[in-house]
């Protein structure tokens, strides 16, 4: 690959790699010092900003000098505006109704004139990728822009090299990715680490990150941090990055400087005396930050295993569960036909299991026994299956094999009443629960608060488990409606939530939100909980306080199983520790164990990977032209004729998509059901003309409505065949792209789209876990039609929460890389040839062609 | 909005300055939503293989639930508030059931657009200050009445007897008002509450009146 390649060859060369890291030679090409950025100068005079309808600014009268090249941990107390600071440093803060006084300076500049000098990385890994592969991902920032094409490549690959992602990255630590990675198969590390080669491409003065590694397990946090500060010193930017644990950047920063909760600057210090001032590190671990080697302070605890006999029911150190050789999957195991319609998978070449494989287990083998007051921890690299099999023993996934027990202190349940009832009814395998059953004796604690919230305030939110909980075979309540209120009182004084009692759950903060995903899993008192990352992004308070929730729940007599990446959790309980993929798994099996077959998985076209058929190789408006032409003479008139000619043609074309009859079939099976819902809808209700056929004595089937049925039903499945070959070989990239650049439809609104289109999958991931979770917590468990349907409401309500959610995030990350700020560029130019103009004139002829045959032989008969 | 900051000299309030051009969180989260209700219909599509068998016997009333594909244009409208929202909303759902697979083919674009600017006509109506329960109401069935009018005149997916026609335009408008409009009125005001809503315009939806004059900004 010479350097005159465009960026089309480039592209393809990479796509076309025979081996991983061999599609180019590195290049650290002579221009990379001549564009080295200078630090930005950050200046804040009497800045205050105030949220739209919040009763209190989030940050008063801030002053804050920061010099060119600085390296500044900012930290502080939960709502000391450092988001809302990093914010405005990176231009996106403008709401409508804020209120804003003083300045705030980027070289003299305010940030929104500074397009470009600040990039903002936050959080969440999901929603700082913006398209679906690394070089596209990448190149969206210098698009934004208006980096000329030639040099938006060059950038691309020099970032993506010096974030160690990219081809011939030098301490690449794994694989070289090509530039045509599927962002979706990144793990959250790398995500964040192509985050911030987006940034670095818009040659940025000034790096801002928001506890940028909160979400990642260790590995992953180093390897952010080291990119962080090796592009921070080859760049000379000035580098901000809040973080509540401390000990992550605190030696490799100039500057701490640590703001006041509704206020400015409390504290600006050497970042080295975080390790050594004790009055200092005293005050950093009050407001809940992590300080290095200064574990949060929890109370001396001695485990009552073993000598406790006042639990609730049942002798100490009994078994609650056990599990023999379990083997557990996201998918549901198929029973009928399994093993023999695995196929074997091409040497060399990887590829995504293919819709319709039989699914098989991520995990098999598991062996654990939990006994009372046992805390038990699950660990294991990224991707072992740790939260599937957690789901599994919650009985929300059905198990592809092995045994789990239930000991009889567990089927007795909680509740003098259940007790008996319990051991009489229920059998030993919990996956054969009703979930008014699982609710008072298995809670499930997701990952993500949000994810359980039902209600609209914390006490309902509280009361619902113990409200949902049944005496087992029968619908009786658990807890009478008194039992239910002293519960509720006792847990919100358990988990200091008393004085938001009747505040809206999602709008608790983060540690609030934790403890009351807690609570409401203790409401019908379980006296196993299963907990998935329980400590993830939590504060030192939090921490301290989930410990003592959790303690407690050991000592009286319940247990506890949790996946965790956290030592500091595990040893505060005393756990057991279960390691989990120890053996080295296969590559498939390493990148797809906790993930959800989700629907962009398998729809082809929304997998990340392109289309090479004939037909995927057209640029996307000559193909929806064509389409449009054959449907506009489909929809004129109402005959089989013209439908049948649009059919034979459409399945002469299957080829030329280059895809099997099977797949094509078994996509358009539900149209050609949907076409014969046609002809029986049009037959009944049309009118009736020719013979009786069928009186149904409200409506009639006619010789004449079956007929014009019959042309419906084959113009249906004329319309839909054309769309589905096009469909199938288009890429919604290219689609944007020749939307935009050929079509000139408005860039802001086709790459919106787009953007959102690459969430499809994330929240298809989202709708499954929401329904999880509204199972765990018995929403729709004993219901007929109407609770059913409730439940779905409920769990799209859920969805539309976290699609806001991530999109409000989404649109921050868009916007600190220069979108909708002016005219850009576009890294892959989109151009009709002449193989588009046969396309377009091929859809003509077909539509004529269709057209002049049903006239022909006199069954044309338009609509209009 | 009374704060000390408020009344410093330099404080800068930007009340009332709405504008029409749409905010880049404007586009992100009406393009997200449109993609979401995509994947909701995914879910609801399972679920009519089973509801739609109901109507077997009598077709032209199956339209009483297809208010279910009508509720991207008009919660699009509700929660982004600026012009073309619900038409923006419903056309990226319809192009993103396309994508996924639609029995409508590319007529999945003209339908989207139409019972979109049904929605769209309405809160246009009320200049873009109301959107009260009425008002949604309204929207969900013009849009339904827009989608069936078009399927039986404009793009004609149906050939039913006058009769039919007409129950099967009425049922779709209904269905609009009941899942596209009330609904999805309540749904905005839980979403308010929720706080999502915070970058947009519809961030007091709940607080606001039900109906009436009163509700405008």
């Amino acid at each position: 690959m010479s350097a005159t390649s465009t960026p089309r060859e480039i592209l393809d060369g990479a796509r076309r790699g025979t081996a991983p890291g061999v599609s180019g030679p590195s290049r650290p090409s002579a221009s990379r010092s001549s564009a080295r950025p200078a630090g930005v100068e950050v200046r804040a005079e009497g800045w205050t900003f105030q949220h739209a309808d919040r009763p209190a600014p989030a940050l008063e009268d801030l002053d804050l000098h920061l010099a060119p090249g600085e390296k500044v941990l900012l930290a502080g107390p939960s709502g000391a505006g450092k988001s809302t600071l990093l914010h405005g440093l990176a231009g996106v803060l403008h709401d409508e109704d804020a209120v804003s006084a003083g300045t705030l300076r980027l070289d003299g500049a305010a940030p929104d004139a500074a397009r470009g000098r600040a990039g903002l990385m936050q959080q969440d890994p999901e929603s700082q990728v913006v398209l679906s592969r690394i070089g596209d991902d990448v190149a969206f920032a210098a698009e934004n822009l208006a980096v000329e094409r030639e040099q938006i490549w060059e950038r691309v690959r020099e970032v993506l090299a010096a974030v160690g992602l990219g081809p011939g990255a030098e301490d690449a630590d794994e694989t070289a990715l090509l530039l045509d990675h599927p962002t979706a198969e990144l793990s959250g590390g790398q995500k964040q680490r192509l985050a911030l080669a987006g940034i670095l491409a818009m040659r940025p003065g000034l790096l801002l990150l928001d506890e940028p590694t909160a979400n990642l397990d260790p590995a992953g946090v180093a390897q952010v941090r080291d990119a962080v500060l090796a592009a921070a010193a080859a760049t000379g930017a000035t580098l901000v990055v809040v973080e509540h644990r401390l000990g992550v950047w605190a030696e490799h920063c100039d500057t701490l400087v640590v703001l006041e909760a509704g206020g400015g600057v409390r504290r600006r210090v050497d970042a080295a005396r975080v390790a050594e001032d004790e009055p200092l590190r005293e005050e950093l671990a009050a407001m809940g930050l992590w300080v290095p080697d200064r574990p949060p302070q929890l109370p001396t605890w001695s485990p009552r295993r073993g000598v406790a006999d006042d639990g609730p029911a049942g002798a100490a150190d009994e078994t609650l569960l056990s599990a023999a050789g379990l083997a557990v999957g996201r998918t549901a195991p198929r029973r009928a036909r399994g093993e023999g319609r695995r196929r074997g998978r091409g040497p060399g070449r990887r590829r995504r299991p293919r819709a319709g494989s039989a699914p098989r287990p991520v995990l098999e083998g598991v062996d654990l026994t939990l006994r009372r007051g046992r805390a038990l921890g699950l660990t294991g690299r990224n991707g072992a299956g740790k939260s599937t099999l957690l789901l599994s023993l919650a009985g929300l996934l059905p198990r592809h094999g092995g045994r789990l027990v239930a000991g009889t202190g567990l089927i007795s349940g909680s509740g003098d009443a259940g007790a008996a009832a319990g051991r009489e009814r229920l059998g030993e395998d919990p996956g054969s629960w009703r979930a008014a059953d699982l609710v008072a004796r298995l809670g499930m604690v997701f990952q993500e608060p949000e994810h359980q919230f039902v209600r609209s305030t914390v006490r309902e939110e509280l009361a619902l488990g113990a409200h949902q909980a049944r005496r087992p075979g029968t619908s009786e309540p658990l807890f009478t409606a008194e039992q239910v209120e002293a519960r509720v009182a006792e847990l919100l004084e358990r988990l200091r939530l008393t004085e938001l009692a009747e505040a809206n759950p999602f709008t608790l903060s983060g540690g609030e939100k934790r403890r009351l995903s807690v609570g409401t899993v203790l409401s019908a008192g379980p006296a196993v909980l299963l907990l998935d990352e329980p400590t993830f992004g939590q504060d030192a308070h939090t921490f301290a306080e989930l410990v003592r929730l959790l303690r407690e729940h050991l000592d009286a007599g319940g247990a506890l199983i949790a996946v965790t990446h956290d030592v500091a959790f595990l040893q505060a309980l005393d756990a057991e520790e279960l390691r989990l993929g120890e053996e080295p798994a296969s590559p498939e099996r390493r990148e797809d164990a906790d993930a959800e077959p989700a629907a962009g998985s398998t729809v082809p076209m929304l997998s990340g990977v392109r289309s090479e058929s004939a037909l995927g190789r057209r640029g996307a408006p000559a193909k929806l032209a064509a389409v449009l032409l054959v449907t506009v003479a489909l929809v004129a008139t109402m005959d089989w004729v013209s439908s049948a000619v649009v059919i034979v043609a459409g399945l002469l074309l299957v080829p030329a998509a280059e895809l099997r009859l099977g797949q094509f079939l078994k996509r358009l099976w539900p149209f050609a059901v949907g076409a014969v819902v046609a002809v029986w809808g049009t037959a009944v209700a049309a009118e009736a003309s020719g013979e009786m056929l069928l009186d149904l004595g409200f409506t009639t089937v006619s010789a004449g409505s079956l007929e014009l049925g019959a042309a419906m039903g084959a113009r249906a499945l004329a319309i839909v065949i054309p769309s589905v070959l096009v469909f199938s070989t288009t890429d919604p990239t290219d689609l944007a792209d020749g939307l935009a650049q050929q079509l000139r439809l408005p860039a802001r609104f086709v790459l919106g789209a787009l953007a959102a289109m690459r969430l499809l999958g994330l929240l298809a991931q989202h709708w499954t876990t929401i329904g999880h979770a509204r199972r765990a917590r018995g929403i729709g468990a004993h219901g007929g039609f109407v609770a059913r349907v409730g439940a779905t409401a409920s769990q799209a309500f859920g969805l539309l929460v976290q699609a806001i959610r991530i999109a409000t995030r989404l649109a921050v990350t868009m916007e600190s890389r220069g979108f909708g700020a002016g005219p850009r560029t576009w890294a892959r130019p989109a151009r009709t040839d002449a193989a588009d103009v046969g396309l377009i004139l091929g859809g003509l002829a077909l539509a004529a062609l269709a057209t002049a045959v049903s006239i022909l032989v006199g069954a044309w008969n338009p609509v209009w | 909005m009374s704060s000390t900051a408020a009344s410093t000299s330099a404080s800068t309030t930007i009340q009332g300055a709405r504008t029409a051009r749409w905010s880049v969180s404007d586009i992100v989260v009406a393009s997200t939503l449109a993609v979401a209700a995509g994947v909701i219909f995914w879910g609801w599509n399972l679920s009519y293989q089973v509801v739609g068998g109901l109507f077997a016997a009598y077709p032209p009333a199956a339209t009483i639930v297809h208010g279910m594909w009508l509720f991207p244009g008009v919660l699009g409208a509700l929660v982004i508030r600026k012009p073309g929202a619900a038409i923006y909303c419903e056309l990226v759902a319809a192009v993103v059931s396309a994508l996924l697979g639609s029995q409508w083919g590319l007529t999945v674009l003209s339908s989207g657009f139409v019972q979109g600017l049904g929605a769209e006509l309405v809160v246009m109506a009320f200049l873009y200050r109301r959107f009260t329960l009425d008002v949604a109401v309204l929207a969900g069935a013009l849009s339904g009445f827009f989608g069936g009018a078009t399927y039986h005149w404009v793009i004609p997916m149906y050939a039913y007897a006058p009769l039919e026609t007409v129950v099967h335009i009425g049922c779709f408008a209904l269905s609009g008002a009941i899942i596209a409009g009330a609904l999805m009125w309540a749904a905005t005001r839980g979403l308010a509450a929720t706080s999502v809503l915070g970058p947009l315009a519809s961030r007091r939806a709940h607080r606001e009146p039900v109906v009436g004059a009163g509700a405008g900004r």
